[in-house]
């Protein structure tokens, strides 16, 4: 009887060990790359790069908080299969490090914000600086340009599509770029005041001249609580600088935020998307419906 | 059950005290008992019956004062002493079997890595079969009576091969068949020369069966011969108000058997 | 015989598998004790205090499975000492404990204007993202706490069954207890790779509970145990990839699914099971 159960034992212990041993790759499609995005808004900033000829796939769903993300088998499937990853750099994809090292394999890695500024992270979550770029639309522009580069490099047959598609899209962002000075302008400079819910806004708040007055979160993570000093001190600031609007990102705990609406008697607007487009019916299926949406909010609330 | 004790084992108490928490349960307390001797321990219940036991086996400390066996202090002679308590303090729903439970009796005679071999079993199998618990090896012990459970325990307790047997009231609320395998576990251990203490209520027995008795009350009042114990005086300083002395002579002792403070005593204080 | 093999083809399929297998046996091992001595509340703990161990190592620049180690020890032997002689009942202590060490940790993190996301990731475990070396460790650790209960099967068995046996039979049982403390922290800082902290704790108690309904003697129901373990992991993993389900839940969801069958079906289950 023991000898069954060490026969048995035995047996698995050493099924793991072939299992182990051989790793047969996956089989690769021959043809074009597959792409795959991290997040959202980079899908759909690469895919007008890309145009017809790619499809670029997106990891995270739209409006998942990438902080609070757990991959799931064929999450990990995409991962492996990739031969195109496009992230946005600057730590914001730390979650999925472990699982990238775990896969193993050769991709081409299109780090978005690569050559980039960043401003330094005040918080000093992020310590290779605040990787919010791409709510600066100018700063996408340099997106896209790292995306035309490297698909061109990945499918170089492909290299004059991508150039013309990247150079009318940047001529878009451009354009943009300009309707939002326009926007903006129906405020006035010092009412251009930001209060959110975590610091997210460093970027278009210096492109626009926004103030930004604090974070309710006073990190770039959502995954941080505020002690209560550092409510405390926001509940002041707001009444000091009378900043009227508390802005949220869409699906954030909004209670943090009522309760300093209450102190403060500033509005709450639950609306803004930061973290990723929304589905294809809501208000922000692209990048730059996205950015188009916030400002209006942004604007609508502060006039 | 052939291993005879080589040198005496004579069991020597020397003036102990034992308590809890400033109070005292035992006082001054000293005896020696010789090898092979079998000796009842009575006393009203509170006298300190079963802390005595625990005592010997290591199980309290001492406030004061000696034990020896063989001469060596308490603790050099790992397993020389079997204990088996009133009521066992085991989980029941523990899934072992009466092998099982007996096999752990063969633990301290083999060495911390070792596996039990043919000896230990045929160890406990004889150990079984003296408590007439043979046919039932391969029982949970969760499926078997009070009585048969009693049986096991001390099973174990022989497949020890201990030089002193210790038994906390074997004969209270246990089955006829039981009692008659404790009777006869008596004299088996009487036949292979182990001091045997036991402690009871059953005074008759303990007149009748055994060699010495112990009468305690917090303190000895009398070790000697049956006859030479249970006299009036010495029942009277032991048992207090309940013993009541007929005009004729007769001595009558009120021994109710429901465990109380001493069992409480040692609830509270494992 | 495609769909066996294919999750196969990903090494970090192969790598998670192997992963939760091992952590898998271990839990159900370890678990038996914990099941047999009503430690369940303590595993669960354990696994939600090393949290501060974990903030700790982060704030040093080291190691955060090692501060999760020196936590989840220290956790176990103070448990062990404040109920120690029953001034203080076990549950009790691993309340006080559990609940200090938890906000200790939440207090560090806070106060780290440099919150990490790893962190967080340690505690929610990721049996998708096992490196090689994860593995190694996983394995060392396991082999580690699998050979101590072989090898001190029978002294751990009396310190269970029967504390005044082990007194009697002058075995360390102090000494053991903590030991059996410390291997079960080792196994829940193992498992936190795989299935994470709010799930380690169930298999640690699930696959045994399941195992005592199956078995009468101790050695089988590790034995059972451990299989079920296995086979939960093994399930749970593959349950998750096609059904594309987040696989440490899955992993526990199966072991509770075998659970119910077993409960539901097993002709005498129970206290007083009657085999004979």
């Amino acid at each position: 009887m023991r000898l069954l159960w060490r026969g048995i034992a035995g047996g698995i212990f050493a099924a793991c060990l072939l299992l182990a041993g051989c790793q047969p790759a996956p089989s690769r499609p021959a043809g074009m790359p597959t792409v795959l995005a991290a997040e959202t808004f980079l899908g759909d900033i690469a895919q007008n790069v890309a145009g017809d000829r790619l499809k670029v796939e997106t990891l995270l769903p739209v409006t998942v908080d990438p902080h609070e993300f757990q991959p799931k088998p064929q999450d990990v499937v995409k991962l492996a299969q990739c031969q195109v990853l496009i992230v946005n750099g600057l730590g914001y994809e730390s979650w999925l490090q472990k699982t990238i090292e775990g896969i193993g394999g050769q991709r081409l890695e299109i780090v978005a914000t690569a050559g980039l500024t960043p401003n330094p992270d005040p918080s000093g979550a992020h310590p290779e600086g605040d990787p919010h770029m791409w709510m600066d639309p100018l700063n996408t522009i340099h997106y896209v340009e790292q995306i035309r580069n490297g698909l061109s490099q990945a499918d170089p047959a492909g290299a004059a599509a991508y150039a013309a598609n990247a150079a009318a899209y940047i001529a878009k962002l451009q354009a943009l770029d300009q309707w939002i000075r326009n926007r903006v302008a129906e405020v006035p400079v010092e009412k251009r005041l930001l209060v959110t819910n975590h610091d997210a806004l460093a970027y278009f708040g210096r492109a626009y001249q926004f103030t930004i007055v604090g974070a309710v979160i006073p990190s770039i993570t959502t995954d941080a609580s505020p002690s209560a000093q550092q409510l405390a001190a926001l509940i002041d600031t707001i009444r000091k600088t009378g900043a009227p609007v508390v802005f949220l990102d869409v699906g954030e705990n909004q209670k943090l935020a009522d309760q300093i609406a209450a102190e403060t008697g500033v509005k709450v607007v639950a609306d803004l998307y930061v973290e990723s487009i929304s589905g294809p019916g809501g208000p922000a299926p692209t990048y730059i419906d996205m950015i188009e949406h916030d400002v209006l909010v942004i604007v609508g609330a502060l006039k | 059950m052939d291993t005879y004790p080589e040198s005496p084992a004579r069991l020597d108490v020397d003036n102990i005290s034992v308590g809890y928490n400033g109070t005292s349960v035992l006082q001054n307390i000293t005896f020696q008992i010789p090898h092979g001797a079998r000796v009842a321990v009575v006393g009203p219940n509170g006298a300190g019956k079963s802390t005595l036991f625990k005592t010997l086996v290591g199980l309290l400390p001492l406030r004061e004062g000696k034990i020896f066996i063989h001469g060596l202090s308490l603790g050099h002679h790992m397993d020389c002493v079997a204990y088996v308590p009133q009521r066992e303090e085991v989980d029941w729903r523990f899934p072992v079997t009466v092998q099982d439970v007996v096999m752990m009796g063969r633990f301290g005679h083999q060495n911390w890595l070792q596996r039990p071999g043919r000896a230990d079993r045929e160890v406990v199998e004889k150990s079984l079969r003296q408590m007439g618990m043979e046919e039932r090896t391969d029982r949970s012990i969760s499926d078997l009576s009070g009585g048969q459970q009693q049986r096991v325990f001390l099973a174990r307790a022989l497949a020890q091969e201990p030089h002193i047997f210790l038994m906390d009231e074997p004969f209270t609320g246990v089955d006829a068949t039981t009692q008659e395998a404790t009777l006869a576990l008596l004299d088996h251990l009487r036949r292979q020369h182990v001091t045997v203490l036991i402690s009871t209520h059953d005074l008759n027995l303990a007149a009748s069966r055994f060699d010495s008795v112990l009468l305690l009350n917090r303190r000895v009042i009398a070790f000697a011969e049956p006859k030479l114990v249970f006299t009036p005086e010495n029942l009277s300083r032991a048992f207090g108000s309940q013993m009541l002395k007929l005009p004729d002579g007769m001595v009558l002792v009120d021994e109710c058997c429901p465990p109380e403070d001493e069992h409480a005593h040692d609830e509270a204080h494992k | 015989m495609n769909w066996l093999l294919q999750p196969l083809e990903y090494a970090f399929m192969v790598h998670g598998l192997l992963a939760s297998i091992i952590v898998g046996i271990l839990c159900a091992v370890m678990g038996t004790y914990v099941v047999l001595r009503g430690m369940a509340f303590l595993g669960d703990a354990m696994a939600h205090a090393i949290l501060p161990g974990v903030a700790i190592a982060f704030l040093l620049h080291g190691n955060l499975l090692v501060g999760a180690i020196i936590a989840a020890v220290i956790i176990a032997l103070s448990i062990g000492f404040f109920s120690k002689g029953g001034v203080v009942k076990e549950d009790t202590a691993i309340g006080i404990l559990f609940a200090a060490a938890l906000s200790l940790g939440v207090a560090l993190i806070s106060s780290i204007q440099t919150y990490a996301v790893d962190l967080s990731h340690i505690l929610f475990g990721n049996v998708l993202g096992v490196s090689v070396s994860d593995l190694w460790l996983t394995v060392g650790l396991g082999l580690i706490v699998l050979v101590t209960v072989v090898l001190l099967y029978k002294q751990f068995l009396v310190i269970s069954f029967d504390p005044i046996l082990a007194a009697t039979l002058r075995l360390p049982a102090e000494l053991l207890r903590n030991l059996m403390l410390v291997l079960l922290a080792l196994t829940v800082v193992v498992s936190l790779q795989t299935v994470g902290v709010g799930l380690a704790a169930a298999m640690l108690v699930t696959p045994a509970a399941t195992a005592y309904l199956l078995t009468r003697r101790l050695a089988p129901m590790m034995l059972v145990s451990a299989a079920i373990g296995a086979v939960s992991s093994l399930v749970g993993l593959y349950l998750s990839y096609y059904l594309n389900i987040v696989s440490g839940s899955a992993i526990v969801l199966t072991a509770t699914g075998i659970f119910l069958l077993v409960f539901l079906f097993h002709p005498n289950r129970g206290v007083l099971w009657k085999r004979k």
